[in-house]
């Protein structure tokens, strides 16, 4: 079943084209990967999906309802969450109450109830002393919340932009475990942006690749990566 | 600390609050009125601002709440107690038709606006000579409760009580989570489904509500109104001030500096007139500058520091 949908989906900021003319389709059930190089408009796309940026034009659907011009936070409680890529604690809340707030008020749960969840969630992702300030976390607690949080909202689609970056080795792949775990038990359709490519290669069943806002290859990580569009996206951008 | 401890003496302490007329003579009940009607401007003031949203506003609206009141009784023959709820409905019904005009600004845009509507208010009433009695106000036949001291202690220390009863309310509801959550960063409260707007509204209207309310209070209990008197910007700096050096973001904070400097303002008056504005100017700028959790954050820090110790 789809879960989300964008037809000619495109951000212009003044004079740039930060996405243009993007369609694509993310399942239920399924971990589709989002790559391209720097600034080729990846965590703009999860913007206009969750409704952080408005569009220029396009269209966004979400099982089937338009949803092109929907505020942020009623996108969080029809079911899409994310995380960020410049990482945003609440500083001033707990652990625990970080990631309340999703069940709070995209659930519309009581304290008490949210609280339940929220340490449920936290438990399944093995986050523990839930009491700390988010100051006194390590980056990989830190993640683990940001992931949590998102969670918290229950939601259908799930975005993750860049969660692996500041992690090391054995830290990347406890997250890559956990992410099939959580996203197999409720069939979530979730969308990746990676730029280490091992990690894509083993979290996603599909990519597609961005270079300057626009869909250039689509498919299987395998097949995407021999492309020689997407070869010659990664060397111009390093060149 | 002990939590039973700290409940207890806050018993006492509300007991003392209650019971001063009986031990105090006129000046002191004065004195106190004052600190009491401050003290609740500045949680008023606090409840907004954890938020993140910084007013300037809160004399705008207080004067509202005071003209309100006094035309209440004046126009339309309400009893003076009724007269002080209107005033609190009053300037509800202003925050909230303001509020969807001004509540999408942010930081210094939105404090600058606040600042300007406190004024323009004033002006207005100033200019309404014939409904409002232009800059020469509007007075009462008399004053509530007959003028007795201790009644018009009790009715400002209501009127704290409303004050602090929001206040508690939004630290255990879902208005901690919602307002720290927008102030410590909007876009990750927006993506757990915090409709900013609604709550930043809500908020507005509650503590204009009480600001408005404590007006009329002060309105009738000294039985008149004036541009200058209901308007003054000492309603807008000294809460302020109080909520700065006592700790802001908080209940206990504006109640520890309100205390504080309530005191020593009543004392710097009568050693150097107009001495205590230079010294509340630097309270702010040495609270700001060195200590920005204030009184109350410095001792939360301490009282940390020594669990940690202890674990
Ligand atoms: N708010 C904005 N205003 C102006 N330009 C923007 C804005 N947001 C993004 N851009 C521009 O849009 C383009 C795409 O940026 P985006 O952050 O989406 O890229 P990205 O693929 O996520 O890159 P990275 O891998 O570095 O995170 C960039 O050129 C960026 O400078
Ligand atoms: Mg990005």
């Amino acid at each position: 079943m789809t879960t989300l949908r964008t037809e000619g989906l495109t951000r212009r900021f003044q004079g740039l084209v930060a996405v243009k003319d993007l369609s694509f389709h993310l399942d239920a059930g399924e971990i589709l990967g989002i790559i391209g190089p720097n600034g080729a408009g990846k965590t703009t796309f999860i913007n206009l999906v969750s409704g952080i940026t408005m569009p220029s034009s396009g269209r966004v659907e979400y099982k089937g309802r338009d949803i092109t011009y929907m505020p942020a936070h009623e996108r969080a409680r029809i079911g899409i969450a994310r995380t960020y890529q410049l990482i945003h604690p609440l500083e001033n809340l707990t652990v625990i109450e970080n990631v309340m707030i999703g069940s709070v008020f995209s659930r519309g749960k009581s304290l008490k109830e949210a609280r339940r969840s929220a340490e449920a969630i936290c438990a399944e992702l093995e986050l523990d002393r839930l009491d700390r300030d988010t100051a006194k976390l390590s980056m990989l607690e830190i993640k683990k919340m940001e992931i949590a949080r998102a969670l918290a909202n229950e939601p259908e689609a799930l975005f993750l932009d860049e969660v692996m970056a500041g992690l090391n080795s054995d830290e990347t792949k406890q997250v890559i475990g956990t992410v099939q775990r959580i996203a197999a038990e409720r069939n979530l359709a979730v969308g990746v942006v990676e730029h280490v490519m091992g990690v894509i290669r083993e979290l996603t069943q599909r990519v597609i690749v961005l270079e300057a806002g626009e869909l250039i290859a689509e498919g299987p990580y395998e097949k995407v990566s021999k492309d020689p569009r997407v070869i010659e996206a990664y060397l111009g951008g390093a060149a | 600390m002990n939590r039973n401890l700290l409940r207890i003496l806050a018993a006492l302490v509300a007991v003392a609050a209650v019971a001063l007329p009986a031990f105090a003579g006129a000046y002191p009940l004065q004195v106190a009125r004052n600190v009491i009607l401050y003290m609740a401007l500045a949680i008023t003031w606090d409840m907004l601002l954890r938020s993140g949203q910084i007013s300037f506003g809160i004399a705008g609206l207080f004067g509202l709440g005071a003209y309100a009141s006094v035309l209440g009784v004046l126009r339309a023959g309400m009893s003076p107690l009724l007269s002080i709820a209107f005033a609190g409905a009053f300037a509800g019904l202003a925050a909230l038709l303001i509020g969807f005009l001004i509540l999408r600004l942010r930081a210094i845009y939105f404090s600058i606006v606040t600042l300007a509507l406190a004024e323009i208010f004033r002006i207005v009433i100033q200019n309404l000579h014939d409904f409002t009695g232009g800059p020469e106000g509007l007075v009462l036949d008399g004053v509530i409760l007959g003028g007795s001291a201790s009644g018009l202690y009790w009715l400002t220390l209501a009127g704290l009580a409303v004050a602090l009863g929001a206040s508690w309310w939004f630290e255990k509801s879902k208005f901690h989570f919602a307002l720290t959550a927008i102030r410590n960063n909007e876009t990750a409260a927006k993506s757990s489904g915090i409709d900013i707007f609604r709550w930043l509204l809500a908020t507005f209207v509650i503590t204009s509500v009480i600001q408005g309310f404590l007006g009329g209070i002060y309105g009738q209990s000294y039985g008149f109104a004036t541009p200058d008197s209901v308007f003054d910007a000492n309603f807008t700096l000294l809460p302020l001030a109080m909520a700065l050096l006592g700790g802001i973001h908080s209940t206990v904070g504006p109640i520890f500096g309100a205390v504080l400097l309530g005191l020593a303002a009543e004392w710097l008056k009568l050693q150097i007139p107009y001495g205590h504005l230079v010294v509340y100017g630097v309270i702010i700028i040495i609270v700001i500058l060195f200590i920005p959790g204030g009184l109350y954050g410095l001792i939360k820090k301490a009282n940390r520091a020594s669990e940690g110790r202890k674990a």
